[in-house]
Protein backbone atom coordinates (compact mmCIF):
# COMPACT_ATOMS: atom_id res chain seq x y z
CA UNK A 1 0.00 0.00 0.00
CA UNK A 2 1.73 3.16 -1.21
CA UNK A 3 -1.19 5.47 -1.85
CA UNK A 4 -4.42 5.96 0.05
CA UNK A 5 -7.72 7.16 -1.31
CA UNK A 6 -9.70 9.25 1.15
CA UNK A 7 -13.36 9.75 0.26
CA UNK A 8 -14.27 12.62 2.54
CA UNK A 9 -17.68 14.12 3.13
CA UNK A 10 -17.74 17.85 2.41
CA UNK A 11 -20.48 20.26 3.37
CA UNK A 12 -20.55 24.00 3.78
CA UNK A 13 -24.02 25.12 4.95
CA UNK A 14 -23.50 28.54 3.34
CA UNK A 15 -22.79 27.12 -0.11
CA UNK A 16 -24.03 23.53 -0.37
CA UNK A 17 -27.58 22.23 -0.32
CA UNK A 18 -26.50 18.79 0.81
CA UNK A 19 -23.26 16.98 1.68
CA UNK A 20 -21.13 15.59 -1.16
CA UNK A 21 -18.00 13.43 -1.33
CA UNK A 22 -14.54 14.68 -2.33
CA UNK A 23 -11.76 12.25 -3.17
CA UNK A 24 -8.16 12.80 -2.07
CA UNK A 25 -5.14 10.62 -2.82
CA UNK A 26 -2.35 10.82 -0.28
CA UNK A 27 0.85 8.86 0.41
CA UNK A 28 0.70 6.10 3.02
CA UNK A 29 3.10 5.92 5.94
CA UNK A 30 3.51 2.96 8.27
CA UNK A 31 1.59 3.49 11.55
CA UNK A 32 -0.61 6.21 10.10
CA UNK A 33 -4.04 6.80 11.63
CA UNK A 34 -7.12 8.16 9.87
CA UNK A 35 -6.58 11.44 11.74
CA UNK A 36 -3.01 11.60 10.39
CA UNK A 37 -4.47 11.24 6.90
CA UNK A 38 -6.96 14.05 7.47
CA UNK A 39 -4.23 16.29 8.92
CA UNK A 40 -2.08 15.55 5.85
CA UNK A 41 -4.96 16.57 3.57
CA UNK A 42 -5.54 19.77 5.53
CA UNK A 43 -1.86 20.73 5.60
CA UNK A 44 -0.89 19.74 2.05
CA UNK A 45 -3.93 19.39 -0.19
CA UNK A 46 -6.99 21.39 0.95
CA UNK A 47 -6.83 23.68 3.94
CA UNK A 48 -10.59 24.28 3.88
CA UNK A 49 -11.31 20.77 5.20
CA UNK A 50 -12.93 20.97 8.64
CA UNK A 51 -12.73 18.33 11.32
CA UNK A 52 -12.39 18.27 15.10
CA UNK A 53 -9.38 16.82 16.93
CA UNK A 54 -7.36 17.58 19.98
CA UNK A 55 -5.41 15.01 22.00
CA UNK A 56 -4.59 12.52 19.17
CA UNK A 57 -4.55 9.67 21.69
CA UNK A 58 -8.20 8.67 22.25
CA UNK A 59 -8.67 10.65 25.44
CA UNK A 60 -10.57 13.81 24.49
CA UNK A 61 -13.19 12.17 22.23
CA UNK A 62 -13.18 15.07 19.74
CA UNK A 63 -12.45 13.22 16.51
CA UNK A 64 -15.47 10.90 16.37
CA UNK A 65 -16.50 10.25 12.77
CA UNK A 66 -17.99 7.58 10.54
CA UNK A 67 -15.03 5.69 9.10
CA UNK A 68 -15.84 3.04 6.49
CA UNK A 69 -19.45 3.13 7.78
CA UNK A 70 -18.54 2.53 11.43
CA UNK A 71 -18.42 5.22 14.12
CA UNK A 72 -14.82 5.46 15.35
CA UNK A 73 -12.32 7.90 16.76
CA UNK A 74 -10.08 8.96 13.85
CA UNK A 75 -7.00 9.17 16.09
CA UNK A 76 -7.65 5.68 17.45
CA UNK A 77 -8.02 4.01 14.05
CA UNK A 78 -4.78 2.87 12.39
CA UNK A 79 -5.22 2.68 8.64
CA UNK A 80 -3.50 -0.73 8.53
CA UNK A 81 -6.24 -2.14 10.75
CA UNK A 82 -8.90 -1.12 8.21
CA UNK A 83 -7.13 -3.36 5.66
CA UNK A 84 -8.28 -1.17 2.77
CA UNK A 85 -6.59 1.51 0.72
CA UNK A 86 -9.87 3.36 0.22
CA UNK A 87 -11.20 5.08 3.31
CA UNK A 88 -14.60 6.71 3.50
CA UNK A 89 -14.93 9.39 6.15
CA UNK A 90 -18.22 11.07 7.03
CA UNK A 91 -19.53 13.05 9.98
CA UNK A 92 -21.27 11.16 12.78
CA UNK A 93 -24.81 10.07 11.90
CA UNK A 94 -27.76 10.97 14.19
CA UNK A 95 -26.27 14.46 14.63
CA UNK A 96 -26.69 17.57 12.47
CA UNK A 97 -23.60 18.60 10.48
CA UNK A 98 -21.91 21.90 11.30
CA UNK A 99 -19.41 21.66 8.44
CA UNK A 100 -17.59 18.83 6.59
CA UNK A 101 -16.77 16.26 9.31
CA UNK A 102 -17.83 18.38 12.28
CA UNK A 103 -21.03 17.13 13.88
CA UNK A 104 -23.15 19.27 16.20
CA UNK A 105 -23.06 17.38 19.50
CA UNK A 106 -25.17 19.88 21.47
CA UNK A 107 -28.13 17.46 21.57
CA UNK A 108 -25.87 14.88 23.24
CA UNK A 109 -24.74 17.39 25.85
CA UNK A 110 -28.32 18.54 26.52
CA UNK A 111 -29.46 14.96 27.08
CA UNK A 112 -26.34 14.28 29.16
CA UNK A 113 -27.11 17.31 31.36
CA UNK A 114 -30.73 16.21 31.80
CA UNK A 115 -29.75 13.07 33.76
CA UNK A 116 -27.86 15.16 36.36
CA UNK A 117 -24.41 13.67 35.72
CA UNK A 118 -22.90 14.65 39.05
CA UNK A 119 -22.96 13.47 42.65
CA UNK A 120 -26.07 14.66 44.46
CA UNK A 121 -25.00 14.49 48.08
CA UNK A 122 -27.54 12.90 50.45
CA UNK A 123 -26.17 14.97 53.33
CA UNK A 124 -25.88 18.57 52.16
CA UNK A 125 -24.33 19.75 55.43
CA UNK A 126 -21.49 17.25 55.06
CA UNK A 127 -21.15 18.03 51.34
CA UNK A 128 -20.88 21.77 51.92
CA UNK A 129 -18.61 21.59 54.93
CA UNK A 130 -16.87 18.21 54.71
CA UNK A 131 -15.38 16.98 57.96
CA UNK A 132 -13.33 14.24 56.26
CA UNK A 133 -13.14 12.31 53.00
CA UNK A 134 -15.80 9.71 52.06
CA UNK A 135 -14.68 6.11 52.18
CA UNK A 136 -15.28 3.88 49.18
CA UNK A 137 -14.25 0.25 48.98
CA UNK A 138 -12.73 -1.29 45.85
CA UNK A 139 -15.94 -3.31 45.38
CA UNK A 140 -18.10 -0.18 45.57
CA UNK A 141 -15.84 1.55 43.04
CA UNK A 142 -16.09 -1.41 40.66
CA UNK A 143 -19.89 -1.02 40.58
CA UNK A 144 -19.54 2.06 38.35
CA UNK A 145 -15.91 2.67 37.40
CA UNK A 146 -16.28 1.13 33.94
CA UNK A 147 -18.99 3.65 33.08
CA UNK A 148 -16.88 6.53 34.36
CA UNK A 149 -14.43 6.13 31.46
CA UNK A 150 -16.89 7.83 29.06
CA UNK A 151 -15.25 10.64 27.05
CA UNK A 152 -18.52 11.99 25.57
CA UNK A 153 -17.38 11.36 22.00
CA UNK A 154 -20.91 10.56 20.83
CA UNK A 155 -19.96 7.35 18.99
CA UNK A 156 -22.54 5.31 20.93
CA UNK A 157 -25.27 7.80 20.04
CA UNK A 158 -24.21 7.64 16.38
CA UNK A 159 -24.29 3.83 16.42
CA UNK A 160 -27.65 3.51 18.23
CA UNK A 161 -30.50 2.40 15.91
CA UNK A 162 -33.11 3.77 18.32
CA UNK A 163 -31.55 7.25 18.37
CA UNK A 164 -31.70 7.05 14.57
CA UNK A 165 -35.46 6.45 14.60
CA UNK A 166 -36.49 8.48 17.65
CA UNK A 167 -34.75 11.82 18.13
CA UNK A 168 -36.37 12.20 21.56
CA UNK A 169 -34.83 8.94 22.86
CA UNK A 170 -32.34 9.74 25.62
CA UNK A 171 -29.73 7.47 24.12
CA UNK A 172 -26.94 5.23 25.42
CA UNK A 173 -24.51 7.90 26.66
CA UNK A 174 -26.90 9.77 29.02
CA UNK A 175 -28.44 6.51 30.23
CA UNK A 176 -25.03 5.02 30.96
CA UNK A 177 -24.12 8.14 32.90
CA UNK A 178 -27.41 7.96 34.81
CA UNK A 179 -26.40 4.43 35.79
CA UNK A 180 -22.85 5.51 36.65
CA UNK A 181 -23.93 8.24 39.10
CA UNK A 182 -26.85 6.26 40.56
CA UNK A 183 -24.52 3.35 41.34
CA UNK A 184 -22.10 5.61 43.19
CA UNK A 185 -22.39 5.11 46.96
CA UNK A 186 -21.70 8.79 47.60
CA UNK A 187 -24.77 9.77 45.57
CA UNK A 188 -28.32 10.29 46.81
CA UNK A 189 -29.99 11.41 43.57
CA UNK A 190 -30.85 8.04 42.01
CA UNK A 191 -34.62 8.65 42.22
CA UNK A 192 -34.32 11.93 40.29
CA UNK A 193 -32.39 10.14 37.56
CA UNK A 194 -34.85 7.24 37.51
CA UNK A 195 -37.67 9.72 36.86
CA UNK A 196 -35.71 11.26 34.00
CA UNK A 197 -34.99 7.85 32.45
CA UNK A 198 -38.44 6.35 33.09
CA UNK A 199 -40.36 8.28 30.39
CA UNK A 200 -42.01 7.26 27.08
CA UNK A 201 -38.80 8.25 25.26
CA UNK A 202 -36.55 6.95 28.00
CA UNK A 203 -34.81 3.75 28.90
CA UNK A 204 -37.54 1.31 27.82
CA UNK A 205 -37.08 2.14 24.14
CA UNK A 206 -33.64 0.48 24.20
CA UNK A 207 -33.84 -2.78 22.21
CA UNK A 208 -30.44 -3.96 23.38
CA UNK A 209 -28.98 -3.95 19.88
CA UNK A 210 -25.57 -3.56 21.52
CA UNK A 211 -24.23 -1.26 18.78
CA UNK A 212 -23.31 1.33 21.42
CA UNK A 213 -21.04 -1.08 23.27
CA UNK A 214 -19.37 -2.18 20.05
CA UNK A 215 -18.71 1.40 19.01
CA UNK A 216 -17.40 2.65 22.37
CA UNK A 217 -13.63 3.26 22.07
CA UNK A 218 -13.17 3.26 25.87
CA UNK A 219 -14.88 -0.07 26.66
CA UNK A 220 -17.64 1.63 28.65
CA UNK A 221 -20.35 -0.87 27.57
CA UNK A 222 -23.39 1.43 27.68
CA UNK A 223 -25.69 -1.52 26.85
CA UNK A 224 -24.73 -3.15 30.15
CA UNK A 225 -25.27 0.14 32.00
CA UNK A 226 -28.75 0.44 30.48
CA UNK A 227 -29.65 -3.10 31.57
CA UNK A 228 -28.40 -2.37 35.10
CA UNK A 229 -30.39 0.86 35.18
CA UNK A 230 -33.53 -0.97 34.00
CA UNK A 231 -33.06 -3.46 36.83
CA UNK A 232 -32.55 -0.66 39.36
CA UNK A 233 -35.72 1.16 38.22
CA UNK A 234 -37.84 -2.01 38.36
CA UNK A 235 -36.36 -2.95 41.75
CA UNK A 236 -37.10 0.54 43.02
CA UNK A 237 -40.73 0.26 41.82
CA UNK A 238 -41.17 -3.11 43.49
CA UNK A 239 -39.43 -1.85 46.65
CA UNK A 240 -36.74 -4.48 46.17
CA UNK A 241 -33.88 -2.02 46.04
CA UNK A 242 -31.73 -2.35 49.10
CA UNK A 243 -31.65 0.75 51.23
CA UNK A 244 -28.34 2.48 50.69
CA UNK A 245 -26.08 2.83 53.65
CA UNK A 246 -24.92 6.45 53.67
CA UNK A 247 -21.26 6.73 52.70
CA UNK A 248 -19.04 6.45 55.69
CA UNK A 249 -16.76 9.31 56.47
CA UNK A 250 -13.11 8.56 57.20
CA UNK A 251 -12.01 8.69 60.80
CA UNK A 252 -10.19 11.89 61.74
CA UNK A 253 -6.45 11.48 61.42
CA UNK A 254 -4.61 10.51 64.58
CA UNK A 255 -2.51 13.23 66.12
CA UNK A 256 0.88 13.42 64.53
CA UNK A 257 3.64 11.71 66.43
CA UNK A 258 6.59 13.90 67.48
CA UNK A 259 9.50 13.69 65.07
CA UNK A 260 12.19 11.18 65.96
CA UNK A 261 15.32 12.97 67.03
CA UNK A 262 18.11 12.69 64.47
CA UNK A 263 21.18 11.01 66.00
CA UNK A 264 24.36 12.97 66.04
CA UNK A 265 27.13 12.15 63.57
CA UNK A 266 29.59 9.69 65.01
CA UNK A 267 32.48 11.20 63.06
CA UNK A 268 32.93 14.83 63.71
CA UNK A 269 34.03 16.78 60.69
CA UNK A 270 36.72 19.33 61.37
CA UNK A 271 35.22 22.77 61.65
CA UNK A 272 31.65 21.47 62.05
CA UNK A 273 29.57 22.98 64.80
CA UNK A 274 29.12 20.58 67.69
CA UNK B 1 -48.92 5.64 35.12
CA UNK B 2 -45.17 5.43 35.02
CA UNK B 3 -43.47 3.67 32.12
CA UNK B 4 -41.81 1.22 34.49
CA UNK B 5 -45.22 0.13 35.84
CA UNK B 6 -46.39 -0.58 32.30
CA UNK B 7 -43.17 -2.49 31.68
CA UNK B 8 -43.62 -4.58 34.84
CA UNK B 9 -47.11 -5.50 33.61
CA UNK B 10 -45.56 -6.37 30.24
CA UNK B 11 -43.18 -8.82 31.96
CA UNK B 12 -45.98 -10.29 34.11
CA UNK B 13 -48.26 -10.79 31.08
CA UNK B 14 -45.39 -12.36 29.11
CA UNK B 15 -44.84 -14.89 31.89
CA UNK B 16 -48.60 -15.49 32.16
CA UNK B 17 -48.93 -16.05 28.41
CA UNK B 18 -46.03 -18.50 28.50
CA UNK B 19 -47.68 -20.67 31.16
CA UNK B 20 -51.29 -20.36 29.98
CA UNK B 21 -50.51 -20.99 26.31
CA UNK B 22 -48.30 -23.87 27.48
CA UNK B 23 -51.28 -25.26 29.41
CA UNK B 24 -53.47 -24.85 26.33
CA UNK B 25 -50.92 -26.65 24.15
CA UNK B 26 -50.59 -29.55 26.59
CA UNK B 27 -54.34 -30.01 27.03
CA UNK B 28 -55.52 -29.36 23.48
CA UNK B 29 -52.67 -30.67 21.36
CA UNK B 30 -50.34 -32.97 23.30
CA UNK B 31 -52.56 -34.92 25.66
CA UNK B 32 -54.03 -38.30 24.72
CA UNK B 33 -57.75 -38.64 24.09
CA UNK B 34 -59.91 -36.37 21.93
CA UNK B 35 -59.40 -32.83 23.27
CA UNK B 36 -61.04 -31.27 20.19
CA UNK B 37 -64.04 -33.54 20.46
CA UNK B 38 -67.38 -31.72 20.92
CA UNK B 39 -67.95 -33.15 24.41
CA UNK B 40 -64.41 -32.26 25.53
CA UNK B 41 -64.78 -28.69 24.22
CA UNK B 42 -68.21 -28.35 25.87
CA UNK B 43 -66.83 -29.73 29.12
CA UNK B 44 -64.01 -27.18 29.16
CA UNK B 45 -66.36 -24.38 28.18
CA UNK B 46 -68.56 -25.05 31.19
CA UNK B 47 -65.67 -25.32 33.67
CA UNK B 48 -65.04 -22.25 35.87
CA UNK B 49 -61.28 -22.95 35.93
CA UNK B 50 -61.06 -23.02 32.13
CA UNK B 51 -63.23 -19.89 31.89
CA UNK B 52 -60.76 -18.07 34.18
CA UNK B 53 -57.83 -19.40 32.12
CA UNK B 54 -59.41 -18.25 28.82
CA UNK B 55 -60.16 -14.81 30.20
CA UNK B 56 -56.63 -14.49 31.55
CA UNK B 57 -55.08 -15.55 28.21
CA UNK B 58 -57.25 -12.96 26.52
CA UNK B 59 -56.38 -10.23 29.01
CA UNK B 60 -52.66 -10.98 29.01
CA UNK B 61 -52.51 -11.37 25.22
CA UNK B 62 -54.36 -8.12 24.53
CA UNK B 63 -52.32 -6.11 27.06
CA UNK B 64 -49.02 -7.57 25.82
CA UNK B 65 -49.87 -6.98 22.16
CA UNK B 66 -51.27 -3.47 22.63
CA UNK B 67 -48.32 -2.39 24.76
CA UNK B 68 -45.96 -3.77 22.12
CA UNK B 69 -47.73 -1.80 19.38
CA UNK B 70 -47.53 1.32 21.56
CA UNK B 71 -43.77 0.78 21.90
CA UNK B 72 -43.41 0.62 18.11
CA UNK B 73 -45.47 3.77 17.59
CA UNK B 74 -43.54 5.65 20.29
CA UNK B 75 -40.38 5.29 18.21
CA UNK B 76 -41.88 7.46 15.48
CA UNK B 77 -40.85 10.64 17.35
CA UNK B 78 -44.44 11.83 17.66
CA UNK B 79 -45.21 15.12 19.41
CA UNK B 80 -46.55 14.85 22.97
CA UNK B 81 -50.15 15.57 21.95
CA UNK B 82 -50.07 12.78 19.35
CA UNK B 83 -48.60 10.41 21.96
CA UNK B 84 -51.50 11.20 24.32
CA UNK B 85 -54.06 10.57 21.57
CA UNK B 86 -52.28 7.33 20.65
CA UNK B 87 -52.27 6.18 24.30
CA UNK B 88 -56.01 6.74 24.68
CA UNK B 89 -56.76 5.14 21.30
CA UNK B 90 -54.77 2.03 22.20
CA UNK B 91 -56.47 1.82 25.59
CA UNK B 92 -59.88 2.17 23.97
CA UNK B 93 -59.14 -0.46 21.30
CA UNK B 94 -57.76 -2.85 23.94
CA UNK B 95 -60.83 -2.53 26.16
CA UNK B 96 -63.20 -2.83 23.18
CA UNK B 97 -61.45 -5.98 21.87
CA UNK B 98 -61.39 -7.51 25.34
CA UNK B 99 -65.08 -6.68 25.93
CA UNK B 100 -66.09 -8.21 22.61
CA UNK B 101 -63.88 -11.32 22.91
CA UNK B 102 -64.67 -12.12 26.53
CA UNK B 103 -68.35 -12.33 25.65
CA UNK B 104 -67.88 -15.69 23.86
CA UNK B 105 -66.44 -17.82 26.73
CA UNK B 106 -68.80 -16.17 29.22
CA UNK B 107 -71.81 -16.95 27.04
CA UNK B 108 -70.61 -20.54 26.56
CA UNK B 109 -70.26 -20.90 30.32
Amino acid sequence: MEKLTFKVQRYDPDKDKKPYTQVFTIPFKHGMTVLDGLIYIKENVDNTLSFRSSCRMGICGSCGMLINNLPMLACHTPIEELKKDTITVRSLPNFPIVRDLVADLSLLFEKHKSVKPYIIAPDMAEAEKPTAEFLQSQLQLEEFVQFAYCVKCGLCMAACPTVATDKHFLGPQPLAQACRYSADRRDGGAKQRFQQADTPHGIWLCHLAGACSEACPKGVDPALAIQLLKRAIISDDLRLLKKRVPPSVAQPQAEKKPKVAVPEFTIKRPGAKS
Amino acid sequence: MRESHLKILQYITATGIFFLVGLHLIVSHLSSGEPTDWTSVAQRATSAGWLAAYILILLFGIYHGMHGIRGLILELSLPNRAVKIMNWTILFIGIAVFGYAVYIPIQAF
